[in-house]
C-alpha cells in the first residue's frame, strides 16, 4: 500500500485508484493532535477526544497523543518546528486584564522565535495594530485597535478558541455577609478585593481558604505560584491596583500624573508604614524598583524593564521615565511590582550580590511589607497564618486569613461543609459536585465566573496544511463549541472565539463571537471551497500544493 | 519433623511436584484457591466478561457523557465514573493487571531471592558476607518510596514498578533460603555427594534445590500479595501506568473524581473489596502451605 | 562480653548499610535522565539565569565531586537546598518528622495493645466457632489497601456523619505554645483519631497473629500444665503466666513495625493531608524536587535501619527466652 502510494505521488496517475474524488493531489498526512492525561487535565483531554472525532468527519487522519505537561512544554515550547496541533492553556492573572499582554505577546512575529507566539503567527498587518495599540493611550482609540486585533485573529483562527472557563468559588454564607463579597471582573470572587472587604457576621471572624498547591514561597521578589501570590498580595502592596472593575487604580499611590508620553510623576500616600512601625518613603519605592530590575530577581526583571529613569523629587513623589510609551504601563508595572521596606531588603541584597544564590532563594522568617494582612506564621504543609493590619489604609473587616493546604478537593469540600475551611478558594473537582454540595447544605453560596484565560487548541503554522488559513478555519468550524462546553467542561465554560475574555467587557469583540458558524457542513464547504479534495474521506492538499515538511 | 522439608531420596520432578502439592486439607486454603481460580478465570476471560473497553469514554445517544450512572442505570452494572467509563468492565480488567503484576513480582522475588540464598548458604565465605549485606542494604531501604521513587522517575509502566519492587522484596526469601541451604548442607547425602565427587552445580541442582523449592513457594505466594497490594498505592498516589486499568488506579480516579462527596460507594468500595479478596486468598494458601511444610506454626 | 562484642560487629555493619543507601540514593537521583533543573527553570530565563541556577545547585560539577561534596554536607547534617523552595531541606524535614512520628507511634501502640490482648484472648479460645470467624476477619485487615481503609473511614465518619475533621494536624489559626501542649490537646486529637486508626486497623494483625501463635506455644510449657494442676482458673492461667512469657518476643517485633509504619504512612498521609514526611516526600517526587525527595527517603531509610539495630539488640537481650522455646 505504500509503495503504491509513493508511486502515485510521482506519477499522478494511480492516484486516482485509491483517491476517488481527487486527482493528483498530494494526500494530507496524519496529524498528531497532543493532549495532558485525563488525570491531570480531565476537560482538555475530554475536548480533544471529541475534536478528533469531528476532524476524522471531514476526512482527516488525526491520531491522539497523550503526554504529561512537561513533556509537552518540551515538545511544543522547545521544538516548535516539527509539532502539528496541541491542547494548550493561558491561564487569567489580574495583569492580564489589560489585553496588551495577550494579544501582543501571543501573536506578534517579534515573539515567534523564542516567546509566547510559538504557533509561529507572522502576520505584518497584525503586528502594525498591536504595536500601534501599545502606545495609544486614548482608551477609546486603542479599544478601537484592539477590536480590529480580535477580527483579524478571528479570520486567521491562528488558534481554535475552544473556551474561557468559569471557575466555581463557594463560601459560607452563614459566616460573611454576601454582599460583602467582591466578584471581581475575569478572576472571580476569590479575589484581593473581597479579602479586604469581605465582613464577618458572627463569631467566627476569620477567613479561612484551601489551596491544593503548596506554598513554595512567600517572598515580594519572587513569583513562585499562583497561591504563594494571594499571599505576597495581601502583605505587599503596589503603586496600584487592578480593581474589581479590571481597571488600574492608585493604591500605596495617592494621586499621579502623565507629564509626557514617557514621564510619569506619582505621589505617594501620606501616613503609610511597614509592618515594623517604619513609614513607606519615596526611598523605599526607588528602592524596590531598583530591586527587581538589579539582577537578584529574575522573573520580576521584565516587569520593571520599561523603567528606565527614577527619581525621587520633593518628599514624597517618585519619576518615572520609559524606556518606550506604554499605555499598560500602569497594570503592567506599577500594579505588579511590590513596595519591599529598604532597610530590611538592603543588607539582604547586598549579600546575595556576592553569592551564587539570588533573592529567589531568601525566605525570611518574617515578611515585612506594609499591605493589608501582616504575616504572622507558617506551618509548613498545614497552613499559613495572616492578620488584619489595623493600621492600614484599607484596614480588612475580617480579623485574620488563613490559608490551609489541603491536596485534594475531595478534602477541601469536606472541610467547607464541616466549617474548617470558610471559603473554597481551589476547587479542582467537578463543579456540579459542588452545585450538589451547596443546595443539600443550604449554607453555601458557589459563585462562578468567567476567566479571564482560556483553553485552545494551537495550530503549528510553521507546517502545512497549518499554513492555510482556509485550513485552519475549516477546522475550526468542524466543531461545535457548545459540544465541548457541555461535554467536557460540563457546562462550566463559555464558548469563545477570541483571546480577550468578554469578563473583559470594554475589550472583548463580542461580535466575532456571535458570528461564530460551525458545524460539519460548513467546515466541508470551506474545504471545497479552498480546493481541498477528498473531503469526508481523505483529504487531500489543493491542486499545486504538495506536503513540504522540513524534519 | 516436617515431612516435606525432610527429604532422604532426592529425586527432582517428585520434589517439584510435592512443592506445588496444593495444600487441599486446609479449609482457609481451600476458599483461597477458590478465590484464586476464579480471580484466574476472570483475568483470562476478562474480554469476553466485561460489557465495555475499560478505557472507552461512553457517551448517552443525544452525545452526552454517560458520566456518574449509578448501578443499574443504561445496564451498567457498576454504573459509570466520572469520565463515562463502566466500572464493572474496570473491575474484570484490573483483576488481569493484578494477575500480571501478582505473577511476576512473585516470580522475580522467588528467582532471585532463591538464587542468593543457595549462593549464599551454599558457598558460604565471601559470597555469603557479600550477599548478606546486600540483603541488610535491601532491608535498609524503605520499601514503598523506594518503588515510588523509581516509579515516578521512571517511564510509566507497570513492569517499572515490579521490578521495583523485585530488587528490594528478594531480601526475606533470600534469608530464609539460606538458612534452609545450610542446614541441608550439612545433610548426610549432602556429604555423601560430595565426597563422591559430585560438582557443586550439580549437588546444588539435585540435592539442594528440590527441598527449598516449597519455601520459595511459600515465600512468592505472599509476595503476590505485597505485589498487588504495593502496585495499588503506587497508583492511588498517581505515579502508577495511566493506560493500564488497574483496581488501584481505579482507587485513584475515584478520589479524584469526589465519589467520597458523590456518596459513590459503587465505585470505590468495589475495587477494595476485590483487591482484599484477591490479598487474602493469597494469605490464606500461604497460611496452608506454612500448615503442610512447618506444622508447628499454624494450628 | 561477646554479646557485647557481636552487637557492635552487628552496629559497623549497619553503618556500612547506611553509607550504601546513602549512595544508593545519590545515584538514583543523579543518573535519572534529563535535566534535574528541568521543571523549575522558567521558559523566559535567559542562558545565564540557567546556568546561574546549575551553578547555585552544585550540578555543573562533575559526578564523583558531587558524591564527595554530598557525602560531606552529609556528615554535617546538611541536606541541600530544595529545589522548589530554595531553602534548607533539613528545616522543612525537621519540621515535618515529629508529625510522622506521633502519628507512627500512636498508631502501633493502639494496634499492639488492641494485638496483644486479642491474640490472648484468641489463644484462649482456640477450636471455637468465635477463632474461626475472627482469623480470616485479622487476615483480611491486613490485606486491605490502607489508603482505601483511609477513604473509608473518611467518607463515613467525617463526610457522611461529620465527627471528625477530614484533615490536617489542628483547626485552623491555632496555635500552643509548645508542642507538648499540642498534642495533649482535644483538637489535635480528634485530627489524630481517624488517620492513626486506619494505621492501627492494619498493624494489629501482625502482634495479634503473633501473640496467639507464642501463646500456643507457650501453654504447652510444663510451668502451664503445672499451674493447672495447682488448680488455677484457666483464665488466670492465660494472663498470669502465658501472657507473660509470650509477650516479649512480640514486643521485639515492635521496632521492625516502626519502620515498616513510617513507610504506610506514604499514604496515608496523603489521604488525610497530613503534614508529615510521607506526604513531602511524594509531594517532592511529584514536583522532581530531588533534594527535598532525597533528604525525606533519607530520613525514612536512617528510622527503617535504626530501627532493624534496635530489634536485633532486643533479640539477642531476649535470646535465651527464644532458645528455650
Amino acid at each position: 500500500m505504500k509503495a503504491i502510494r509513493n508511486l502515485s505521488l510521482g506519477a499522478g496517475i494511480a492516484a486516482s485508484l485509491w483517491a476517488t474524488a481527487s486527482f493528483a493531489q498530494d494526500p494530507i498526512r496524519q496529524i498528531e493532535l497532543l493532549s495532558r492525561p485525563q488525570a491531570a487535565q480531565p476537560a482538555e483531554f475530554q475536548a480533544i477526544q471529541l475534536i478528533a472525532q469531528e476532524w476524522r468527519k471531514l476526512g482527516l487522519d488525526v491520531k491522539v497523543n497523550v503526554m504529561p505537561w512537561s513533556q509537552m512544554a518540551d515538545a511544543v515550547w522547545y521544538n516548535r518546528d516539527t509539532w502539528d496541533v496541541t491542547a494548550w492553556q493561558m491561564t487569567g492573572r489580574p495583569e492580564r486584564s489589560d489585553p496588551d499582554e495577550i494579544i501582543f505577546n501571543l501573536f506578534h512575529s517579534s515573539t515567534a522565535e523564542k516567546g509566547y507566539n510559538f504557533i509561529g503567527y507572522n502576520n505584518p498587518a497584525y503586528d502594525k495594530i498591536v504595536e500601534e495599540q501599545r502606545v495609544t493611550v486614548d482608551p477609546e482609540q486603542r479599544k478601537a485597535l484592539v477590536i480590529e486585533a480580535q477580527e483579524i485573529l478571528a479570520a486567521d483562527q491562528p488558534n481554535m478558541m475552544l473556551v474561557h472557563p468559569q471557575q466555581a468559588f463557594a463560601f459560607d454564607k452563614t459566616v460573611f455577609d454576601p454582599t460583602s463579597v467582591v466578584d471581581q471582573s475575569g478572576i472571580g470572587i476569590r479575589s484581593y478585593w473581597s479579602w479586604l472587604n469581605i465582613t464577618p457576621t458572627g463569631d467566627q471572624k476569620d477567613i479561612i481558604v484551601n489551596s491544593s498547591d503548596n506554598v513554595i514561597a512567600v517572598n515580594p521578589l519572587y513569583i513562585s505560584g499562583v497561591t504563594d501570590n494571594w499571599l505576597t498580595e495581601l502583605i505587599y502592596d503596589r503603586l496600584f491596583r487592578v480593581g474589581a472593575d479590571g481597571l488600574p487604580q492608585p493604591w500605596l499611590a495617592e494621586s499621579f500624573e502623565w507629564r509626557d508620553d514617557t514621564t510619569i510623576a506619582v505621589t505617594l500616600r501620606e501616613g503609610a508604614t511597614f509592618h515594623d512601625g517604619q513609614p513607606v518613603t519615596a526611598e523605599d519605592v526607588v528602592f524596590s524598583y531598583e530591586a527587581t530590575t538589579g539582577g537578584e530577581a529574575p522573573m520580576y526583571a521584565p516587569f520593571g524593564s520599561n523603567v528606565s529613569g527614577i527619581a525621587v523629587e520633593g518628599d514624597n513623589t517618585v519619576v518615572f521615565t520609559l524606556g518606550t510609551q506604554s499605555a499598560s504601563f500602569l497594570t503592567s508595572s506599577l500594579a505588579k511590582i511590590n513596595i519591599i521596606p529598604k532597610h530590611v531588603w538592603d543588607p539582604v541584597l547586598a549579600d546575595l550580590s556576592t553569592k551564587d544564590e539570588n533573592a529567589e532563594s531568601h525566605q525570611e522568617d518574617m515578611p515585612i511589607g506594609s499591605g493589608a494582612f501582616k504575616f504572622v506564621r507558617w506551618l509548613p504543609n498545614e497552613e499559613i497564618v495572616l492578620e488584619a493590619n489595623a493600621d492600614h489604609f484599607n484596614a480588612p473587616k475580617a480579623e485574620r486569613f488563613i490559608l490551609r493546604l489541603v491536596p485534594n478537593a475531595e478534602a477541601a469540600l469536606g472541610m467547607l461543609r464541616s466549617g474548617e475551611i470558610n471559603f473554597l478558594t481551589d476547587f479542582q473537582g467537578d463543579p456540579q459536585v459542588l452545585l450538589d454540595a451547596a443546595e443539600q447544605d443550604g449554607d453555601l453560596e458557589v459563585v462562578s465566573t468567567v476567566d479571564i484565560g482560556f483553553r485552545y487548541v494551537a495550530f503549528n503554522l510553521r507546517r502545512p496544511p497549518f499554513d492555510d488559513p482556509a485550513f485552519r478555519r475549516a477546522l475550526s468550524a468542524a466543531v461545535d463549541r457548545r459540544l465541548i462546553v457541555n461535554a467536557a467542561f460540563k457546562k462550566f465554560a463559555v464558548a469563545s472565539n477570541s483571546v480577550v475574555s468578554p469578563a473583559l467587557e470594554y475589550w472583548h469583540a463580542a461580535d466575532v463571537v456571535d458570528g461564530f458558524q460551525a458545524g460539519t457542513d460548513v467546515a466541508k464547504s470551506i474545504l471545497e471551497e479552498a480546493g481541498y479534495g477528498g473531503v469526508g474521506d481523505k483529504l487531500t492538499y489543493p491542486e499545486g500544493v504538495s506536503e513540504t515538511l522540513a524534519d | 519433623m516436617p515431612e516435606a522439608a525432610v527429604i532422604r531420596k532426592p529425586r527432582v520432578l517428585s520434589r517439584v511436584f510435592s512443592a506445588v502439592r496444593l495444600p487441599v486439607g486446609d479449609p482457609f486454603a481451600v476458599v483461597g484457591l477458590v478465590i484464586y481460580a476464579l480471580f484466574i478465570v476472570t483475568a483470562l476471560s476478562a474480554p469476553l466478561i466485561a460489557p465495555y473497553d475499560p478505557t472507552e469514554i461512553l457517551y448517552t445517544e443525544n452525545y452526552d457523557l454517560a458520566s456518574d450512572l449509578l448501578p443499574g442505570e443504561e445496564g451498567h452494572v457498576l454504573g459509570t465514573t466520572s469520565l463515562g467509563r463502566d466500572i464493572f468492565s474496570q473491575i474484570v480488567w484490573g483483576a488481569r493487571s493484578a494477575l500480571l503484576v501478582g505473577l511476576t513480582a512473585a516470580f522475580m522475588v522467588a528467582f532471585i531471592g532463591s538464587i542468593v540464598g543457595l549462593l549464599s548458604g551454599y558457598f558460604g565465605g565471601w559470597v555469603d558476607a557479600l550477599l548478606m549485606r546486600l540483603a541488610d542494604v535491601a532491608f535498609g531501604i524503605p520499601f514503598l518510596p523506594f518503588v515510588i521513587v523509581i516509579s515516578a522517575f521512571s517511564e510509566p509502566s507497570i513492569w517499572n514498578t515490579v521490578i521495583a519492587m523485585a530488587l528490594v522484596l528478594w531480601r526475606d526469601t533470600g534469608r530464609v533460603i539460606r538458612s534452609q541451604v545450610l542446614s541441608l548442607r550439612s545433610r548426610g547425602y549432602v556429604e555423601a555427594a560430595r565426597v563422591s565427587g559430585s560438582s557443586d552445580l550439580k549437588i546444588i541442582l539435585r540435592h539442594i534445590t528440590p527441598n527449598i523449592l516449597p519455601l520459595s513457594f511459600l515465600y512468592g505466594s505472599i509476595a503476590i500479595g505485597w505485589a498487588i497490594l504495593t502496585e495499588a498505592s503506587i497508583s492511588f498516589l498517581g505515579f502508577g501506568d495511566p493506560d493500564a486499568i488497574s483496581w488501584g488506579f481505579m482507587l485513584q480516579d475515584a478520589f479524584n473524581s469526589q465519589a467520597l462527596a458523590r456518596q459513590a460507594y459503587h465505585w470505590f468500595i468495589p475495587p477494595g473489596l476485590a483487591i482484599i479478596l484477591v490479598v487474602s486468598a493469597g494469605f490464606f494458601i500461604s497460611r496452608g502451605y506454612e500448615n503442610l511444610l512447618f506444622p508447628k506454626l499454624g494450628r | 562480653m561477646s554479646k557485647f562484642k557481636s552487637f557492635l560487629i552487628r552496629t559497623l555493619q549497619l553503618a556500612l548499610v547506611l553509607w550504601a543507601v546513602v549512595t544508593i540514593l545519590f545515584l538514583m537521583f543523579r543518573l535519572m535522565p534529563g535535566n534535574p533543573l528541568a521543571a523549575y527553570i522558567d521558559p523566559t530565563f535567559t542562558a545565564e539565569q540557567q546556568e546561574a541556577l546549575i551553578r547555585q545547585f552544585g550540578l555543573d560539577q562533575p559526578l564523583w565531586r558531587q558524591y564527595f561534596t554530598y557525602l560531606a554536607n552529609l556528615l554535617q547534617g546538611e541536606l541541600g537546598y530544595s529545589f522548589r523552595y530554595r531553602t534548607p531541606v533539613a528545616d522543612r524535614i525537621w519540621l515535618l518528622l515529629p508529625n510522622t512520628l506521633i502519628l507512627t507511634f500512636s498508631s502501633l501502640i493502639v494496634a499492639y495493645a488492641f494485638g496483644i490482648l486479642a491474640g490472648a484472648w484468641l489463644a484462649w479460645r482456640r477450636g471455637t466457632r468465635t477463632e474461626a470467624a475472627a482469623l480470616p476477619v485479622v487476615l483480611a485487615t491486613r490485606a486491605m489497601p490502607e489508603f482505601w481503609l483511609g477513604m473509608v473511614l473518611l467518607a463515613i465518619f467525617s463526610f457522611s456523619l461529620g465527627w471528625f475533621p477530614a484533615g490536617g494536624t489542628r483547626s485552623a489559626g491555632t496555635s500552643y505554645d509548645s508542642l507538648w501542649a499540642l498534642y495533649t490537646s482535644s483538637n489535635f486529637l480528634s485530627h489524630l483519631f481517624l488517620p492513626m486508626m486506619t494505621l492501627a486497623i492494619y498493624s494489629q494483625g501482625l502482634p495479634l497473629l503473633l501473640m496467639r501463635s507464642n501463646m500456643l506455644d507457650v501453654m504447652k510449657e510444663d510451668f502451664i500444665t503445672m499451674a493447672k494442676i495447682k488448680g488455677l482458673s484457666p483464665f488466670a492461667v492465660v494472663i498470669r503466666h502465658g501472657a507473660r512469657n509470650a509477650l516479649l518476643p512480640v514486643m521485639t517485633s515492635f521496632a521492625i513495625s516502626v519502620g515498616y509504619q513510617l513507610q504506610g504512612n506514604v499514604v496515608v498521609e496523603s489521604v488525610f493531608s497530613w503534614p508529615g514526611l510521607g506526604r513531602e516526600l511524594v509531594n517532592a517526587v511529584a514536583a522532581s524536587d530531588y533534594p527535598l525527595a532525597q533528604g525525606a527517603f533519607l530520613m525514612i531509610a536512617v528510622v527503617v535501619i535504626a530501627m532493624n539495630l534496635l530489634a536485633d539488640l532486643l533479640y539477642s537481650i531476649l535470646d535465651p527466652r527464644i532458645s528455650h522455646a
